[in-house]
């Protein structure tokens, strides 16, 4: 695996999270633009553990998965606690093209994020896998506008009834009000909830429900969509970590999401249900009358690219001069390897 | 994958062809009989048993970890790492894959220790060679050689579905069966059968072994019952070995004989 490492050329840097740092790179035998995330090596403790267990968990899952909207793992390489995943190139996420203000969503491209979503999310439920950090940034999107849900290092699988899970995860605002209350046995309704803000998120280019601490979130959740009872809502007072909650009513969807059309309030309605168990499943969702009426979703041709990437790929160097004329030399000319990268993509 | 065997890695990529497990093993052959080296293979299974015993480890655990094991074997030779090592560190890969619970490195190590002091002596008489960088070293080897494929099916799960179909009282029938399935992990039968057919395999010797009849319900099942009359004999020749052999006596000279290892140089 370690000659492995001289198999990629780094092209450039593209960011860094909390475990991991990521870069485009070049495979120098098929020529093909990959994304290279190198595991970080964290404390003496850490590398005592091995190979690091969140890319063990995104390995033994990705190996296993094979659908347009879910990211391929291509290759593994490195040595020690030292690894490397390598994964499709993708050109941005749907945090950049929902923030880029330059861009307008029409109705038929949030219909179009939302199917591409939904499949690659039905398919991991399929398969019995709970992905459990889905938000804008964990959904990638190509210069093809193909959606693939990334990122499964809190994935996990599910199914197992005796078996509990940690609640304690999903980035906030797309965390589930039963993960907020504790509950340890939950399913694929989480990845719903997530889906709903997402789908949310497109409609108002801000996040739905930003709570600022985990009790906030609680808050900001039930004054939208109405706080729970036993009726509405039937165990939920049996949650570990259940908080009473001033009776809020719902405020209706329709004052929210002003230019949305009925039919898709019916899917961000069901979706964002604070019964879990009301949720619709992926399939039935993609059943809802919203998916099949006009417009149509976009092509992914059609789908917006954000602006930063069109300056990449203008030939007048701005803001960005040095760095973009150093790596156009690397890459022989920007423009050429992007089309021989569509081509293979 | 968890729900479906047919597109799993397991099916595609791990269900081995009985030739071809011969002819990779020709250079341990070579120095070993096949019945020498299926006596090497059921002692480090054993290790890993005991090893996740006394790690308190789920079964499933086990399983996994001794099929990561066979799988390293079934492309390596004997040679190329010493299996004293590569058990523990399939123990501690199947333990980080399986989820269930953190096992440290050391306490790895001092388990190899007391195990091979206190349960193995018959085989090894000086302490556990290796360190913590010697399993981080071939837990990275192990996983290249694994192709990465790390969920495993066990024939547990399809065995409880199917002693439910039988009916609701066979506690027994399960428990012998089980016991069974457990035997099947010192023979090659899980590099070679899907785990359903195992598990059925499993269920008919322990229905032979408890005198059960259940030949009506058998005939129901739609399976090739030529392969499960093979598993069958894969576990029948596994007893008679285990009749006719006193690993005691026996395992110091074999691992002597076992092709041995070069040291990697520690980079």
């Amino acid at each position: 695996m370690e000659n492995k490492s001289k198999k990629y050329e780094i092209i450039e840097f593209l960011g860094e999270g909390q475990f991991a740092t990521v870069y485009k790179a070049k495979d120098s035998i098929s020529g093909n633009i990959v994304a290279v995330k190198k595991i970080k090596v964290g404390t003496v403790e850490d590398a005592k553990d091995g190979v690091n267990r969140t890319a063990l968990r995104e390995i033994k899952l990705l190996i296993e998965l094979d659908h347009e909207n879910i990211i391929a793992l291509i290759d593994v390489f490195g040595h020690l606690s030292n690894i490397s995943l390598v994964y499709d190139f993708m050109d941005t996420d749907l945090e950049v093209i929902i923030k880029d203000s330059s861009i307008v969503f029409t109705q038929s491209h949030i219909k179009a994020y939302a199917i591409m979503t939904l499949k690659g999310l039905e398919y991991l439920h399929m398969n019995w896998i709970l992905h459990r950090d889905l938000k804008p940034n964990n959904l990638l999107v190509n210069k093809k506008g193909v959606l693939k849900i990334a990122d499964f290092g809190l994935a996990k699988r599910f199914g197992t009834p005796d078996r509990l899970h940690t609640h304690r995860v999903v980035t906030r605002f797309y965390r589930a009000p039963e993960l907020l209350f504790g509950a340890r046995a939950y399913g694929p309704a989480i990845d719903i909830w997530a889906v709903g803000c997402i789908i949310a998120e497109l409609l108002l280019r801000v996040p739905f429900l930003p709570g600022e601490s985990d009790l906030d979130q609680l808050t900001k959740i039930f004054t939208t969509l109405g706080s729970p009872n036993e009726e509405t809502w039937p165990g939920v007072t049996k949650l570990s970590d259940y908080v009473v909650f001033k009776k809020f009513p719902a405020i209706p969807l329709r004052e929210i999401f002003t230019a949305a059309p009925n039919e898709l309030l019916d899917v961000i309605g069901g979706m964002l249900n604070v019964n879990p168990l009301k949720r619709p499943t992926c399939s039935e969702a993609l059943q809802m009358s919203y998916f099949s009426i006009r417009p149509p979703p976009s092509l992914g041709s059609q789908l917006p690219i954000p602006s930063c990437l069109k300056e990449k790929s203008s030939d007048d160097q701005d803001a960005k001069g040095q760095k973009r004329k150093f790596t156009d030399y690397l890459e022989g000319g920007t423009q050429p390897k992007r089309l021989v990268f569509d081509s293979l993509a | 994958m968890a729900g479906n065997f047919w597109q799993s890695s397991h099916y595609q990529q791990w269900i081995l062809d009985k030739q071809d497990l011969i002819r990779e093993r020709q250079l341990d052959l070579q120095v070993l009989s096949e019945e020498e080296y299926q006596k090497i293979g059921i002692f480090f299974s054993n290790f890993i048993q005991i090893l996740g015993e006394q790690l308190k480890l789920k079964q499933q655990v086990i399983a996994t970890a001794t099929v990561y094991f066979k799988r390293f074997y079934a492309r390596n030779s004997l040679k190329s790492i010493d299996p004293l090592l590569l058990s523990p560190t399939c123990v501690f890969l199947a333990s980080k894959v399986e989820e269930f619970g953190v096992i440290s490195n050391s306490r790895l190590i001092s388990t190899c220790q007391t195990v091979l002091k206190n349960k193995l002596n018959y085989a090894y008489t000086q302490e556990f060679p290796y360190r913590t960088n010697h399993i981080l070293e071939c837990e990275f080897y192990l996983l290249e050689n694994l192709d990465c494929c790390l969920i495993v099916f066990q024939p547990y799960r399809p065995l409880l579905q199917l002693v439910q179909d039988i009916g609701q009282h066979e506690d027994q029938l399960l428990a012998l069966a089980w016991r069974v399935v457990n035997d099947s992990l010192r023979t090659d039968l899980s590099l070679l059968y899907p785990p359903y057919q195992i598990a059925i395999g499993c269920l008919q010797i322990a229905c032979v072994i408890m005198q059960k009849d259940l030949k009506s319900w058998f005939a129901e099942l739609n399976v090739d019952i030529d392969k499960i009359q093979e598993i069958s004999r894969y576990i029948i020749s596994l007893f008679e070995l285990w009749k006719s052999y006193d690993e005691k006596k026996d395992i110091q000279g074999l691992l002597n004989k076992m092709p041995k290892f070069k040291l990697q140089p520690s980079r």
